[in-house]
């Protein structure tokens, strides 16, 4: 027996987080570059990784587990990068790429619209929006702000006890065989109140032919009030950045007056 | 097309669970400590993958969409709240010429008095670091003018 098969799961997944925290702290800025720190905190988070590889789940074929294991690295180290990174261009780069291990997690979850939709959505929209933002609000060189970060050892801290609070609980989730069985198709098919058709059978095949068109099913039928909301949440969300720009400009020249001694208008 | 993982196995909820808790952590660590709004607001995007990662893995586990159409409205909202955020970040660094978080501190009436969180230096950027180069080529005309590109990304 392995000393490491000797450990419990718990044992590896608490080394696991205090070396991801540890790696965190030493990897996110603060001040002076130190390249030894940035070494371990590349050697720690690699051990973090391979603690939490040995305590995930086998997934039953060797492809699969291949295909799950790179797309979820992807996402973990390109989001670790992400926070670590003292760039801001340099983190919205790396999220994109974190964007597209999560896309790739989706798929395999047989997610298909998801995992396009995130990809479209997220890489193509919101994130040209923050590198939009970026180009305009850079200023030449590296703040302060960048290079230092805030509490770097508690919010570490804090990320793992959630962590392993969480890591803790899904682990113990899935080892109770009763605590997360699939219901019978009858109870998954009809809601709570009994006499709500899902249009869903039971147990769906994720990856069948007419998925995402069930899914569009599901949104405009079960949904259909929730995506009203939504619409609306949209226009109020354009309208009000619309505003917002506008009275700003007023009140940005309202100060500049204030500032040059003049009066309010 | 046959799925890629059996549907209603407790291995790949535990390992897709695992996946979005890490992101969600990674996300809190970020939001927690970084002082730029950009990297602030990306590590809220960041959290809300994890959720999506979770909400994803029960749906599947469940052969229900409802995770999945929750997901979708998270989209919505994300794209929501990041062009309001924006427009706010933008307005700040347009009186502050700064994206630090701490120069929200700013933020008050005229009558007020000002709450000092972090002092904030007037100037505290580093000019960049370029490799040294050894020279070669002949100097382009106008090569003395202002240079076009960005100092620093």
């Amino acid at each position: 027996m392995t000393p490491v098969a000797s450990l419990s799961p718990g044992m590896i997944l608490a080394g696991a987080v205090t070396a991801a925290a540890a790696s965190l702290w030493l990897l996110l800025p603060r001040g002076a570059e130190n390249r030894l720190a940035r070494w371990l905190g590349l050697v720690l988070g690699a051990a973090a990784l391979a603690g939490f590889i040995v305590t995930g789940r086998r997934l039953g074929g060797l492809g699969e587990e291949a295909v799950f294991l790179v797309v979820s690295l992807v996402a973990v180290i390109s989001g670790a990068a992400t926070i670590v990174t003292r760039s801001p261009v340099y983190s919205a780069i790396w999220f994109a790429l974190a964007l597209a291990g999560v896309a790739g997690v989706l798929l395999v979850l047989g997610a298909q619209f998801l995992g396009v939709a995130t990809i479209v959505v997220y890489a193509g929209a919101i994130l040209v929006m923050f590198l939009f933002v970026l180009m305009l609000a850079q200023p030449s060189g590296l703040a302060s702000y960048d290079r230092v970060s805030n509490e770097p050892l508690l919010s570490a801290v804090a990320g793992a006890v959630l962590l392993g609070l969480l890591s803790l609980t899904i682990g113990r989730l899935s080892a109770d065989p009763t605590c997360c069985a699939v219901p019978a198709k009858s109870d998954a098919v009809t809601g709570g109140d009994g006499e709500r058709k899902s249009a869903v059978p039971a147990a769906a095949d994720p990856l069948a032919a007419d998925q995402v068109a069930r899914l569009g099913g599901e949104l405009f039928g079960r949904h259909l009030l929730a995506v009203e909301v939504a619409g609306v949440l949209l226009l109020v969300a354009l309208i009000g950045a619309i505003a917002v720009v506008a009275r700003g400009e007023a009140a940005l020249e309202d100060d500049r007056r204030l500032a040059a001694g003049g009066a309010r208008r | 097309m046959m799925p890629l993982v059996a549907a209603g196995s407790t291995a790949v909820l535990h390992n897709a669970l695992l996946v979005g808790a890490i992101l969600f952590a990674l996300g809190l660590v970020g939001i927690l400590t970084r002082r730029n709004l950009i990297v602030m607001f990306l590590s809220a995007e960041l959290m809300l993958q994890g959720i999506s990662v979770s909400l994803v893995a029960w749906s599947r586990h469940h052969g229900d969409f409802g995770g999945q159409v929750l997901v979708i409205f998270v989209l919505t909202v994300a794209a929501c709240e990041a062009a309001v955020a924006l427009v706010f970040v933008l307005q700040a660094f347009a009186r502050t010429g700064r994206l630090d978080a701490a120069a929200w501190q700013e933020l008050r009436e005229a009558t007020l008095a000002r709450t000092v969180d972090h002092a904030l230096p007037a100037s505290d950027a580093v000019p960049p670091r370029w490799p040294r180069l050894s020279t070669a080529g002949v100097v382009p005309p106008g090569a003395d003018e202002s240079p076009l590109e960005r100092e620093h990304v």
